[in-house]
């Protein structure tokens, strides 16, 4: 009786932490404001094609940001290679910045440089 | 953490390929998913479901596959760590990941040392060995999925 009491209780408390925690996800994109945003820079640290998402530094309006690209698979597929943009560049992102205004991050869907322009995330505007 | 991200395991993984990444979280999963499913039986058998079972005949496979997913989800965990440790530095996620896998783990070593655990091959459970049981299969339970919850929110935070 006991051991089927204790066991019932478990199973509650399980389910109710599963169904919490699709409440508390959030994906891709919620993390950072739905406001478009454009920042140009300096290359500080190029681009790394290292998981989960490629990222570089860039240095704007006296500091410096981090932008979080797509995927490596996909970063690289939008021609993004690494090495390709040297350090010291002038390079355009536009993007979404993180939600947290304490954190210089910001989530980019296409890098301009030189005349070109990389679409990480083509199907995003 | 910085030692870490600079350790050739750290190189390794950033530096092989667009899809490693992708490929070592797979094998992270499926590791978790191991531990975790055999966990989950046998600790909801010492919770007291399926009683017509023996305890033995659900320990015996049970056992075997959680240690082999515990080390396969604990090797590609370090690899995924390593790829950008510094990066994970004050996350509150990966502390409580932590945490609760040391508990999961100090957890095992108590129900190794239950008198219960060790009769279950030999003879029936008295109620009290039982409750013992069934109290180290929620605690497992417990560190378990907190383990898991906390390692899916890391990338969240």
């Amino acid at each position: 009786m006991y051991l089927r009491l204790s066991f019932r209780i478990v199973a509650v408390l399980t389910l109710a932490g599963v169904l919490t925690i699709p409440a508390l996800a959030h994906h891709g994109w919620a993390g950072n404001s739905d406001e478009e945003m454009e920042l140009t820079g300096t290359v500080q640290k190029g681009v790394s094609l290292a998981g989960p998402h490629a990222t570089m530094k860039i240095l704007a309006k006296g500091q410096v940001w981090d932008v979080t690209l797509a995927p490596p698979a996909r970063t690289d597929q939008a021609g993004l290679k690494e090495g390709l943009i040297p350090v010291g560049a002038t390079v355009t992102v536009h993007g979404h910045r993180n939600r947290d205004s304490k954190r210089l991050e910001i989530k980019t869907e296409r890098v301009t440089w030189n005349g070109r322009t990389f679409d990480v995330y083509p199907d995003r505007k | 953490m910085t030692w870490l991200e600079a350790s050739a395991l750290g190189h390794v993984m950033r530096e092989s390929g667009v899809w490693t990444y992708g490929v070592v979280n797979l094998i992270h999963i499926l590791g978790v998913a191991t531990l975790f499913g055999s966990v989950l039986v046998l600790d909801l058998r010492l919770l007291g479901a399926w009683r017509k079972i023996p305890l033995l005949a659900i320990s015996e496979p049970t056992v075997p596959m959680a240690t082999a997913g515990f080390t396969v989800a604990m090797a590609s965990g370090m690899c995924l760590l390593a790829t950008k440790a510094t990066e994970y530095t004050g996350n509150p996620f990966l502390y409580l990941k932590f945490l609760a896998i040391a508990l999961g783990i100090l957890n095992v070593f108590a129900l190794n040392f239950l008198p219960g655990w060790k009769a279950k091959e030999t003879r029936d459970l008295s109620l009290r060995e039982q409750s013992q049981l069934a109290l180290a299969g929620g605690i497992s339970l417990f560190c378990w999925l907190m383990a898991i919850t906390c390692g899916r929110m890391i990338g969240y935070w």
